[in-house]
C-alpha cells in the first residue's frame, strides 16, 4: 500500500510580481507582432469610427454654444407670414427693445449683364440688424451702402454662380438695383439654405418699389429683438407670448434655436452613432475572433509550457500582457486616426453646417477613444484566451487530444460582460438609454437572424444533400457542416457586412427618391406662381409662343382655418387635452377647386365629390397625414375665413398626395363652383428641357410679368443631388469604416478556418488532388458561404431600411433591385476572393510539409 | 534501500466516445527506484504513451493511484500537478517541443525562470556548452537541425536537476547518426546527476540501454524484464 505523506505547499503569484510572465510576453512577442495585425486593425477601425464622430459632435456642440446668439442674430425673433396687425405693432412699439425688421419673399432676379435669371429670395432689412455677429461682406462697406444708398447684396454662392460682381444691375420686380457686394457670412443664414435658395438682401425702404408685395404673395415678416439679459428675455417672452400666439405668430429664442439645432443635429449624429456602434462591434467581433486565431496558434507552445510547470493563469498572463498592451497602443492609434479623420469631414461637411465649425480636438473624445478600445481589447479577447487557461499539457504527447468542457466562473462572468458592452456603449453613443436599447436589439435581432439562418442552412444542407452532384460541388458543400466549420461564424460575419453595406444602400435610395421627380416624362419641371387674374391669359401665350406645354393652369385661395369640428380655433388652441398643433390652426392654406384627381394623387378613403343640399353641401377632400395633424376624419366640420368670409365644409374624402410628383399639389382641394368668386391667383406648369429656351422664357417672362416667380425644379434638383452626393459620401466615408471592419472580420474568420482546410486539403492532395480541384472547391464552399449570408444580410437590409426609412426618417420607402443584387453580388465575390487569397497557403504548401509537422 | 520516486496502482484510463468508451490502460501497476532507468516498449496502440502522459502528471487516470515523488498526482489541480512537474521533472520529446519563438538559451532558461530563479543564463549556457551547441545559443529552433532542437531539448531537460525524466521515443525523429549522440547525451547526463530515467520507445536497441523494460500490449501490462538478468 502507498503512504502519501508530503502535501504540496505552492507559491502564486500575482501578475505584478511575476517576471517570468511579462519576460516571455516580451520573447514570445517581438517576431510575432504581424500575427496579431488583425487584432490591431479591427481594434484601430473601430475605434477610429467612434472617436472622429464623438469628437464632431462635441465640436459641433460647443460651436453652437458658442454662437448660439450669432445664429439668431438677435435676443427674441417673432415671425409670421403676414403683416403684423396693427395691435401688434402697438405692442413692439411699446417695448424699450432695441429691434429690428426682416421681411423676405421669393421673387426672380434677372442678372442684366447675362440676362440670365433665377428664382431668389428677396430680402429686405431694415435696422440695425444683426444685434449678434455681424453681416460681413464683400467690400467691408457694401452693407452701409445698401442700408443708405439702396444698393443690393448678394449671397457669395449666387454672385459667384451667376458671375456677378459689384457694380453689375440687377432687376427685382420692378426695380432696378446696383450691386454693392456680396455677403459672406450673416447671422441665421448660409449654409444649406442658401444652396437652395440663394438670396438678395435690400433696404426695407426699397420694397414697395419693387411692387412684389401684392395681393397674393407669400412674404414672410420678421421683428428682432434685443434684450440686456436673458432674464429680460424671459420677461419679454412672458408679455408678448399671448398675443403673437393669439394671432397666429410664431417666436424664436436663443435657447430655443439652440434646443432645435441641437435636437436637428441629435437625429444625424444618431444616425452617426449607428455607424460607429456597428463598426466597433465589428471591431469587436474582430479582435474575439483575431485572438481566437491567435490563442490557437499557441496552443502547442502552450501545452509545451504547461509540461515545464507553468499554471493555467501563468500561461493566459503571457498572451493576456501582450493583448492589452497591443490594446493600449492600438486604441491610441485608432484614436489618433479618428482625430485625423475628423478633420477631414469639414471637406466635405461645411456646407451643411448652421454654424462655421472649428472642429476642435476634442480630448474627451480622444481619451474616451482609449479607453474603450482598452476595454473592448481587454473583454473581447478574455473569451478566446481564457482557452488557453485549459490546454492539457497531454497535447505535446498527443496533438489532436480534446479536454472536456470546463466550467468556469470567469468565464461566464466574461459572456455577461460580453452582452452587457454594446448595451451600455449604444446607450452612451446615442445618450439614450432606449435608443441604446433598440440600437442594441437591432442589432440582436440582425445576429439572432443570421445564426437562424446558418442553422437552418447546415440542417437543410444535410437534409437535402445533393448525393448525385459532381466529387467537388459534394466536397465543398459538406465544408459547410463538417467538424471544426466556420460556417455560422462567416455566416454570421459577412451577413452583419452585407446588412450594413445594403441598408446604407437603401436609406440613401429612399431619400432619393424623394426628390428624383422632373426626370420623368412629360411631367412638370417648371412652376410659375403667383401669376394675377389679370395677367393668366398672357403668360399662358407666353408659354405658347416658347412652345412649351401648359400642364395645369390651378387657382389659388388663401384662407385659414376659424373652426375645427365645430370649436373656435381660440377654442381648440386652449383646450390642453387637444393635441392639433398649433401650426396647423394658424397657418395659410393655399387651396384650390378642381372636381378630379391630379395625376399624383389617389382618393384613399370617402368620397371625392359629395352632393350634398342644404347649409353643409360643400365637401372637400384633405391629404393623408394633415388629416393625423388636424385629427379629422370624412364628415367632420371645418371653417374657412376666405378673404373675411366664412366657408362652411365637410370632409368628403382623404386623398394620398406623392408630394414631389407633378406639382403644385394641395393639402384641401374644393369643389367646383364654390371658390370662383374668391380672390386668387394663379399658378401654372410647364416642362422646359432646353436650356436656350429657358433662358429665354425666364428673360421674357421677368420682364412682362416682374411679380410671376418661377421654379426650375432641375436647378433644384441638380442641388438637391449636389447635396446628397455630399451627404453619400461623408456616410460612404463613415460606412467605410463598417466595412473595412467587416472585411477584417471576414479575413479573420476565413483565416481561422484555414487550419481545419490545410489538413484537409493535404490529404486530398496526397491521394492525388490536383491544385485546380482544391482551388474549385475552395471557391465554392465560400461562394456558398457569401450567397447565402450575403442574401440573409440583404433581406435583412430591407426590413431594417423600412424601419429606418418610416419611422427614424419618416420618408417613403424605396429601393433599387438592381443595385441591391449587385451588392450581393460584390459581398459573395468578394467573400470568395478573401477565401481564396486567404487559402493560397493552404492549395500551394507541399503536403509532406504539413505531414511531417502533423506528425 | 532507495526510495520509490514513482509508483503507479492499478492505474485505468478509459476515453468516452460517443455511446461506447474505450480502455486504452488496464490495470497496471509498477513502481520506479530512485535512479534507475526504465523503458516501457511495446506495440502502436498497446497504451504506453498514456502510461507514461498518466506517470507524468499530464493526465489523471479514470482510477488507480500514481504517486509522483510522494505526491498523490490524482488528487491534485493540473496547476498544482504542473508545479510538481517544475519541480522534479525533466521531459524529451519526439518532436522536441522547444518553444519557436524563443532562442535555444531562452527555451532551456525557461523551467529555471519559472521557479523564479534568477541569474540562470550562465547555467544554462555551461549546460548547452555539455551539449555541444555553446556556439548556438542565440539561434531560434527554425535555425537548427533536429539532432541539435533535440540536445536542446535535452538541455532544458536536466537544468532543473530534475528527480524523474520521462522521454518519449527521443531518437524516434533522428537520423543515425544523430540519434546515437542523443542517446550518449541523454544516459550520461542521466548518470551524471542521479536521475530516474522512464523511456518509451519502439526502439529494442535503445530500450536494452536502461535496467528495466516493460512491455506493453492492448492496454496491459504484459510482463517485465530485467535487462542483462
Amino acid at each position: 500500500m502507498i503512504e502519501y505523506i508530503i502535501k504540496l505547499k505552492r507559491k502564486t503569484r500575482n501578475i505584478l510580481q511575476d517576471d517570468w510572465v511579462w519576460k516571455m510576453a516580451w520573447r514570445d512577442a517581438r517576431h510575432n507582432f504581424s500575427r496579431l495585425f488583425l487584432f490591431v486593425a479591427s481594434l484601430i477601425t473601430g475605434i477610429a469610427a467612434v472617436v472622429s464622430l464623438d469628437s464632431l459632435n462635441n465640436s459641433l456642440q460647443q460651436d453652437i454654444d458658442r454662437n448660439a446668439k450669432e445664429l439668431l442674430g438677435a435676443d427674441m425673433v417673432i415671425n409670421g407670414n403676414r403683416k403684423f396687425e396693427p395691435e401688434l405693432e402697438v405692442l413692439f412699439d411699446s417695448l424699450k427693445h432695441p429691434q429690428a425688421n426682416e421681411a423676405d419673399m421669393a421673387s426672380m432676379v434677372l442678372f442684366k449683364q447675362s440676362g440670365q435669371s433665377r428664382l431668389i429670395r428677396l430680402v429686405a432689412l431694415e435696422g440695425d440688424f444683426p444685434f449678434y455677429g455681424a453681416i460681413e461682406t464683400l467690400p467691408a462697406n457694401a452693407y452701409s451702402l445698401m442700408r443708405e444708398q439702396g444698393y443690393a447684396l448678394l449671397d457669395e454662392t449666387l454672385a459667384s454662380q451667376y458671375e456677378v460682381s459689384s457694380g453689375d444691375t440687377i432687376k427685382v420686380g420692378n426695380s432696378f438695383f446696383e450691386v454693392a457686394g456680396v455677403v459672406t457670412k450673416i447671422p441665421g443664414g448660409g449654409g444649406i439654405l442658401s444652396t437652395f435658395r440663394p438670396s438678395v438682401y435690400i433696404a426695407m425702404s426699397q420694397l414697395d418699389s419693387t411692387g412684389l408685395v401684392q395681393f397674393g404673395s407669400r412674404v414672410n415678416y420678421r421683428k428682432y429683438l434685443k434684450t440686456e439679459s436673458d432674464a429680460e428675455t424671459e420677461a419679454l417672452e412672458k408679455a408678448i407670448r399671448p398675443e403673437v400666439r393669439k394671432l397666429g405668430h410664431g417666436y424664436d429664442t436663443v435657447q430655443e434655436r439652440k434646443e432645435e439645432l441641437g435636437e436637428a443635429f441629435q437625429s444625424v449624429y444618431r444616425f452617426f452613432s449607428l455607424l460607429a456602434f456597428l463598426a466597433l462591434i465589428l471591431g469587436c467581433i474582430g479582435v474575439a475572433s483575431s485572438v481566437h486565431i491567435y490563442a490557437r496558434e499557441k496552443r502547442d507552445e502552450v501545452a509545451v509550457l504547461r509540461c515545464v510547470g507553468s499554471s493555467g493563469w501563468q500561461a493566459f498572463n503571457i498572451y493576456f500582457i501582450q493583448i492589452f498592451l497591443l490594446g493600449i497602443v492600438g486604441s491610441v492609434v485608432g484614436a489618433a486616426l479618428g482625430l485625423g479623420i475628423q478633420q477631414l469631414i469639414p471637406v466635405v461637411f461645411k456646407d451643411m453646417l448652421p454654424v462655421e465649425v472649428s472642429f476642435t480636438v476634442s480630448w474627451v473624445s480622444f481619451a474616451m477613444g482609449v479607453v474603450i478600445g482598452t476595454v473592448v481589447s481587454v473583454l473581447f479577447s478574455m473569451l478566446p484566451l481564457m482557452a488557453v487557461r485549459f490546454v492539457p499539457p497531454l497535447t505535446v504527447l498527443r496533438a489532436d487530444f480534446e479536454p472536456a468542457r470546463i466550467f468556469s466562473k470567469a468565464r461566464l462572468a466574461v459572456v455577461v460582460l460580453i452582452v452587457l458592452f454594446p448595451m451600455f456603449f449604444a446607450a452612451l453613443q446615442t445618450r439614450s438609454v432606449w435608443i441604446g436599447l433598440a440600437f442594441f436589439g437591432g442589432l440582436a435581432v440582425a445576429l439572432g437572424l443570421l445564426t437562424l439562418v446558418a442553422v437552418l442552412l447546415l440542417f437543410l444542407v444535410r437534409k437535402y444533400f445533393p448525393a448525385n452532384a459532381s466529387f467537388i460541388w459534394r466536397h465543398a458543400l459538406s465544408n459547410l457542416y463538417r467538424p471544426n466549420n466556420q460556417t455560422r461564424m462567416l455566416m454570421v460575419a459577412i451577413g452583419l457586412g452585407a446588412f450594413i453595406i445594403t441598408t446604407l444602400n437603401v436609406v440613401e435610395k429612399s431619400l432619393l427618391s424623394q426628390v428624383e421627380f422632373s426626370g420623368q416624362e412629360n411631367q412638370s419641371n417648371t412652376i410659375l406662381f403667383d401669376i394675377q387674374p389679370s395677367q393668366k391669359d398672357g403668360v399662358v401665350k407666353l408659354m405658347e409662343e416658347n412652345n412649351l406645354p401648359v400642364n395645369q393652369v390651378v387657382p389659388i385661395i388663401t384662407c385659414r382655418l376659424s373652426e375645427l369640428k365645430g370649436k373656435s380655433v381660440e377654442e381648440v388652441q386652449k383646450d390642453t387635452t387637444d393635441r392639433v398643433p398649433n401650426w396647423a390652426l394658424t397657418r395659410e392654406y393655399r387651396v384650390t377647386y378642381r372636381d378630379s384627381l391630379h395625376l399624383s394623387e389617389e382618393l384613399i378613403r370617402g368620397e371625392l365629390q359629395k352632393k350634398t343640399s342644404g347649409p353643409d353641401s360643400v365637401w372637400v377632400t384633405i391629404s393623408e397625414g394633415l388629416h393625423e395633424e388636424l385629427d379629422v376624419k370624412e364628415g367632420d366640420s371645418l371653417v374657412f375665413d376666405v378673404q373675411g368670409i366664412p366657408v362652411k365644409v365637410r370632409i368628403s374624402g382623404i386623398r394620398k398626395v406623392e408630394w414631389p410628383k407633378d406639382p403644385p399639389n394641395f393639402i384641401f382641394v374644393f369643389p367646383t363652383g364654390v371658390l370662383e368668386q374668391a380672390p386668387q391667383v394663379y399658378v401654372t406648369a410647364t416642362r422646359v428641357d432646353d436650356q436656350q429656351i429657358a433662358n429665354k422664357f425666364q428673360r421674357e417672362l421677368i420682364m412682362s410679368y416682374p411679380n410671376v416667380s418661377l421654379i426650375d425644379l432641375r436647378l433644384i434638383l441638380s442641388t438637391v443631388n449636389d447635396l446628397f452626393n455630399k451627404l453619400g459620401s461623408v456616410i460612404r466615408f463613415l460606412a467605410l469604416f463598417s466595412i473595412i471592419t467587416g472585411l477584417v472580420v471576414l479575413s479573420g474568420a476565413v483565416i481561422n478556418s484555414k487550419f481545419v482546410r490545410m489538413k484537409e486539403n493535404v490529404l486530398l492532395r496526397t491521394i492525388g488532388a490536383r491544385t485546380r480541384q482544391i482551388t474549385r472547391i475552395t471557391l465554392i464552399e465560400y461562394a456558398y458561404l457569401g450567397i447565402f449570408s450575403a442574401l440573409t444580410g440583404m433581406i435583412l437590409s430591407i426590413g431594417g431600411g423600412y424601419l429606418l426609412t418610416t419611422f427614424f426618417f419618416k420618408i417613403q420607402f424605396a429601393f433599387d433591385a438592381l443595385e441591391l443584387v449587385t451588392i450581393t453580388l460584390g459581398v459573395v465575390l468578394l467573400t470568395m476572393f478573401i477565401g481564396w487569397w486567404n487559402s493560397r497557403e493552404v492549395i500551394a504548401t507541399p503536403p509532406l510539409q504539413v505531414l511531417r509537422k502533423e506528425g | 534501500m532507495s526510495q520509490h520516486v514513482l509508483q503507479a496502482e492499478a492505474l485505468t484510463k478509459t476515453y468516452r466516445s460517443g455511446s461506447g468508451s474505450l480502455t486504452v490502460l488496464d490495470n497496471v501497476s509498477f513502481s520506479v527506484r530512485q535512479g534507475n532507468t526504465i523503458s516501457i516498449v511495446g506495440p502502436s496502440g498497446s497504451g504506453k504513451t498514456t502510461l507514461l502522459g498518466l506517470c507524468a502528471g499530464l493526465d489523471v487516470p479514470t482510477s488507480g493511484v500514481i504517486s509522483l515523488m510522494g505526491f498523490k498526482l490524482n488528487a491534485m489541480s493540473e496547476d498544482d500537478r504542473a508545479y510538481i512537474r517544475n519541480q522534479y521533472v525533466g521531459f524529451v520529446f519526439q518532436n522536441f517541443q522547444l518553444l519557436p519563438t524563443l532562442t535555444a538559451l531562452e527555451n532551456v532558461m525557461v523551467p529555471l525562470e519559472l521557479r523564479g530563479e534568477k541569474h540562470v543564463r550562465n547555467k544554462a549556457k555551461e549546460l548547452l556548452e555539455r551539449v555541444g551547441l555553446g556556439n548556438r545559443v542565440d539561434h531560434y529552433p527554425s535555425q537548427l537541425s533536429g539532432g541539435e532542437q533535440q540536445r536542446v531539448a535535452m538541455a532544458r531537460a536536466f537544468i532543473t536537476d530534475p528527480k524523474i525524466l520521462f522521454a518519449d521515443e527521443p531518437t524516434g525523429n533522428l537520423d543515425d547518426e544523430n540519434a546515437s549522440h542523443v542517446t550518449e547525451l541523454l544516459f550520461s547526463l542521466n548518470k551524471q546527476q542521479g536521475t530516474t530515467l522512464v523511456l518509451v520507445t519502439h526502439n529494442l536497441e535503445l530500450a536494452r540501454k536502461t535496467e528495466r523494460i516493460l512491455r506493453m500490449k492492448g492496454g496491459k501490462l504484459m510482463e517485465e524484464e530485467l535487462v542483462g538478468a
